[in-house]
């Protein structure tokens, strides 16, 4: 599994609101200072990793992700990108990605952006209707959007994912119908489309029980529309989450689920390397002091690292390939995991010979079946 | 002295109350009063020391406990003081204690007046031939009436209360004119310390170094450590090695126990079955001829399966079971297995207190997470063939045609009321089948009432339902009566087509209905979607009668990964595996112990 590439992941914790829902690691006050100090810290955090690794890998996708990374400016973007470049070196031809939000960056900005390498944009759009978005407590409308992601072409991103939800309060199946047409229009490379789930401590969590969702039965259907309606739009449903048209996956995302080495810098960042898991906790404050905040690490053993494997690769259409997983693991898939997906099939799970993989309908109910493994 | 002199100065008596009307805190004060216990040494309540009995407020076992008290003239007084347990489901314990007394004091509430269990008790008190000293407690309370309970003892148990002893025990207010009547009514203890020995059993329990500790009031004769004593109604055998007597803090050995005291005995005898409260305890030597009259072997009447949550721990339920045992001759347990549940024992206990008593017990004592199928009777069955079976597990029970005659052991209930509540009360012994008998104006507020009813529509949730309708001022008091025959069928729930035994259970026909759907529609409830619908299905015999449907799971998916976060993702697959474990599996069906729990505590007023 070991290569010479790896991804890297930035978090940037900053952004102009937090959603209802949001359980990522953001704050909403920052004020120039602190972002100029958060790049410093980033910065030497990268340094520091850097100079106790051994044999360093190459950079083949960059991601920032957030909170809103565009809330920095692009020079520090920049900055960020140049001390990954001179610490790893960045791949000809890598996958540099920043996650966005409408409202959160203009053309010019857009265009900086382009200019300093950043060739894959990730917007947050989540719904077509503003009483979705409000009821979300997202601060844009949907013509913001449509003002963002026409911006990102003009600036000449030609690879552009859209977020998308589904599960959220005040929609029904008529009109996750309309946001996903409308989303197929406007015809992105990719789209990942995330049901709503409810994380104790936010927003949402806290109102649980005054909360109207679509129920489970309206959710699954919601799901497999979406599915289809992809489909015939030219995207090829590569991850139970991800749509990606005419193969453009997210590889940076990718890496995460083929269990390829990645390294996350910033607070809440996880990374995967050597074979070892391990991850920053979310203390900002910290962060910014100057603290070392890593706080967890985890060697994983080979049965677990078999148990991953499955568990990750069941995520993608193409499933495991049942001769590679036992090549890798020396263990039999069948033998060990067979059985279980084998009671499931046809209708969640389709296996034969060479590849084990869930239906359409089985990755909606993936977590139950795995939890019989 | 001379054995008449020494009996003079013994007063052995008891204190009966309905429950929190203040026994516990009464018998707190006369130990300190008597000095048994220091102030500072006292840890609230010492007569009830296990922490279940501290949480109910009852005494769940009898206790005993010998004081010296000396009176203002001087004389020093031995008081035996033999505290009883406050719940119907021990009242052939309660009678045991009594006769060993010659003495009670009945507590009342100064602000609720007589209940139902004041007055049980107080019959039981009078049935033994004890003198009654009313006590009135709690006048420390606003809301106290000395002048109306004082009343209501006087109309309703026929005693003079005129002079009688009105005290806060919280307070310890007039504690020493309770200590003063029992001196002047408690009555010396008659006997003969000549004659064969006759020694009443009111209490024994397991001590892992004694063996069983036997607390005997001694009626006749004495008896001293080395002596061969036989119980009678069994014609054991059993050499003594101790005899003494229960002190404040703890047992305290003597060379003999005579006629009028209160004591304990110990034999290495190995279980509490082979000392049954009310027996009679007689040498071997020299016996008496006639046992002491009273004694009845208890009998289990309510009967439940008890399984361990995790199947693994059936051996340390056993073991725990075993334990309790020791100390519980009422408590009977065999081996059951059921498909659903796996291995685990059916159970026999007195009533429903005792059965709670007893989950408690395993739970908190032994650390056991149980499941406890619906607790039923003993059904008495006549088959077309003549021969007549007892049935305590609703798996055993025939077919309807294979049943001549099914009978169902009824009870004699007395509830006492305030009046207002009357009306929904008759309407819930009505709708419980109840056979009304009579209404008895206690005073101008109050009302006894008199009902037949089937013990297995009071083991339910009958209890919970008399008080939620009157507010919690009506109270229950109820013995059996005898078995009646009864529209008996066994009701049986399926799963995706499959049986389930844990669930089934034996109804009246009438109720089979009502019953059935409810418990459907709790099964719909817990039961989590799985991957298939699931048909459930309430039926009497091959007839179905009610129906539900659990639908299909259809979403069970973490849609999001948290930036590479994979470390959550497993652990909450692992959580969802830990969870999967622990489900039962009923054919192709999977329910959670708390789904089951769920349905089987179901009562059937929600």
């Amino acid at each position: 599994m070991m290569t010479d590439k790896a991804g890297i992941y930035i978090h940037v914790p900053f952004c102009l609101s937090k959603c209802h829902y949001c359980d990522f690691c953001s704050r909403t006050r920052a004020d120039d200072e602190t972002k100029k100090l958060y790049v410093t810290r980033l910065c030497e955090e990268i340094r520091v990793f850097g100079s106790e690794l051994e044999g360093r890998p190459v950079a083949d996708t960059v991601y920032f992700g957030g909170g809103t990374p565009t809330l920095l400016s692009s020079e520090q973007l920049s900055r960020i990108l140049d001390t990954v470049n001179e610490v790893f070196g960045i791949d000809q031809g890598a996958e540099i990605t920043a996650e966005t939000n409408p409202k959160s960056a203009d053309l010019l900005k857009l265009r900086d952006m382009r200019s300093i390498g950043i060739n894959r944009l990730s917007i947050g759009m989540q719904s077509v209707h503003d009483n979705e978005l409000k009821a979300l407590g997202r601060i844009h409308r949907f013509s913001d959007f449509a003002d963002t992601y026409l911006d990102a072409r003009q600036a000449g991103f030609n690879n552009v994912s859209v977020d998308l939800m589904y599960g959220i309060p005040e929609q029904n199946i008529e009109s996750f119908r309309r946001s996903v047409e409308t989303l197929a229009v406007a015809h992105p490379e990719h789209i990942s489309s995330y049901c709503l789930t409810v994380e104790d401590g936010t927003h949402f969590g806290n109102r649980r029980d005054s909360l109207v969702l679509p129920d489970e039965d309206a959710v699954s259907e919601m799901y497999i529309m979406m599915t289809e309606m992809l489909r015939a739009y030219g995207y090829e449903k590569y991850e139970i989450s991800n749509f990606a048209h005419n193969g453009q996956v997210s590889r940076h995302n990718l890496k995460y689920w083929k269990r390829e080495d990645y390294l996350g810098f910033g607070p809440a960042a996880h990374s995967f390397f050597g074979g070892v898991r391990f991850a920053n906790s979310r203390d900002v404050e910290g962060y910014l002091n100057g603290k070392d905040i890593k706080e967890h690490s985890e060697k994983i053993t080979d049965r677990d690292a078999a148990d991953e494997y499955v568990m990750l690769g069941m995520r993608l259409r193409e499933g495991i390939d049942i001769g590679e997983f036992n090549r890798i693991f020396d263990v039999d898939f069948m033998e060990r995991y067979g059985n279980t997906f084998e009671r499931f099939a046809p209708e969640y799970i389709s296996i034969d010979d060479r590849r084990c993989a869930f239906t359409d309908k089985g990755m909606f109910v993936s977590n139950y079946i795995l939890s019989e493994t | 002295m001379s054995q008449n002199d020494r009996m003079k100065k013994i007063r052995n008596f008891s204190i009966i109350a309905h429950i929190d009307h203040g026994k516990s805190t009464l018998a707190d004060r006369i130990l300190e009063a008597t000095q048994a216990v220091s102030k500072r040494e006292m840890e609230e309540q010492i007569l009830d020391n296990m922490d279940l009995e501290k949480e109910r407020g009852i005494t769940i076992k009898a206790r005993a406990v010998k004081l010296d008290y000396t009176a203002p003239d001087g004389e020093t007084y031995v008081f035996n003081l033999i505290d009883t347990p406050g719940h119907v489901d021990f009242n052939y314990e309660v009678s045991r204690s009594l006769n060993a007394c010659d003495g009670a004091l009945l507590v009342v509430d100064a602000t609720q007046g007589i209940e139902a269990q004041t007055l049980a008790n107080a019959y039981l008190a009078v049935d033994a031939g004890l003198e009654i000293i009313p006590v009135i407690n709690k006048i420390d309370l606003p809301s106290a009436d000395i002048d109306r309970v004082r009343g209501e003892v006087e109309d309703q148990i026929g005693i003079p209360a005129e002079d009688c002893p009105t005290v806060s025990a919280k307070t310890g207010l007039n504690i020493e004119q309770v200590l003063e009547a029992v001196v002047r009514d408690v009555p010396a203890p008659k006997g003969d310390e000549d004659a064969p020995l006759k020694a009443l059993i009111f209490d024994s329990y397991y001590d892992s170094y004694l063996g069983v500790v036997v607390n005997v009031r001694v009626m006749d004769g004495q008896l001293r450590a080395g002596e061969r004593i036989r119980l009678m109604s069994t014609g054991k055998e059993f050499e003594v090695v101790e005899v003494g007597t229960m002190e404040a803090f703890g047992l305290s050995k003597c060379e003999c126990l005579r006629a009028g005291e209160v004591g304990y005995i110990t034999a290495s005898i190995k279980s509490v079955g082979d000392t049954r409260v009310g027996d009679t305890v007689t040498l071997a030597e020299r016996p008496a001829e006639k046992a002491l009259p009273g004694f009845k072997a208890v009998q289990p009447m309510v009967f439940a399966g008890i399984y361990p949550a995790d199947g693994a721990k059936y051996g340390d339920l056993r073991d725990a079971l075993e334990k309790l045992r020791l100390n519980d001759a009422a408590l009977t347990f065999e081996p059951e297995t059921s498909i659903a549940l796996g291995f685990g024992f059916r159970c026999g206990f007195l009533g429903l207190l005792h059965m709670e008593i007893i989950e408690e017990r395993l739970e908190r004592e032994f650390n056991l997470d149980l499941i406890t199928t619906a607790p039923g009777v003993i059904y008495e069955v006549t088959m077309r063939g003549g021969e007549m079976i007892r049935i305590d597990n609703p798996s055993n029970y025939p077919t309807t045609d294979e049943i001549e005659v099914a009978k169902e052991p009824l009870v004699k209930a007395s509830i006492i009321t305030p009046t207002e509540y009357v009306g929904g009360l008759m309407d819930l012994c009505q709708d419980r089948r109840g056979i009304f008998h009579d209404m008895k104006y206690l005073d101008s507020t109050r009302v006894e009432l008199h009902y037949d009813l089937p013990l297995n529509e009071i083991i339910y949730d009958f209890f919970d339902a008399l008080k939620s309708r009157s507010r919690g001022y009506a109270s229950l008091d109820y013995e059996l009566k005898g078995y009646e025959p009864s529209k008996l069928v066994k009701l049986d729930f399926l799963l995706n087509g499959e049986q389930v035994d844990a669930l089934s259970f034996i109804v009246h026909e009438e109720k089979a209905y009502a019953r059935a759907r409810r418990i459907a529609e709790r099964l719909k409830e817990n039961i989590p979607r799985q991957l298939f619908e699931i048909p459930i299905q309430a039926a009497i015999g091959s007839r179905v009668i009610a129906r539900e449907t659990v639908k299909a799971m259809r979403k069970d998916v973490l849609a999001k990964c948290y930036g590479g976060d994979i470390t959550r993702k497993k652990k909450l697959l692992e959580k969802q595996k830990e969870g999967k474990k622990k489900m039962r599996q009923l054919g192709s069906v999977q329910v959670s112990p708390e789904a089951f729990m769920a349905v089987l505590k179901l009562g059937d007023d929600d």
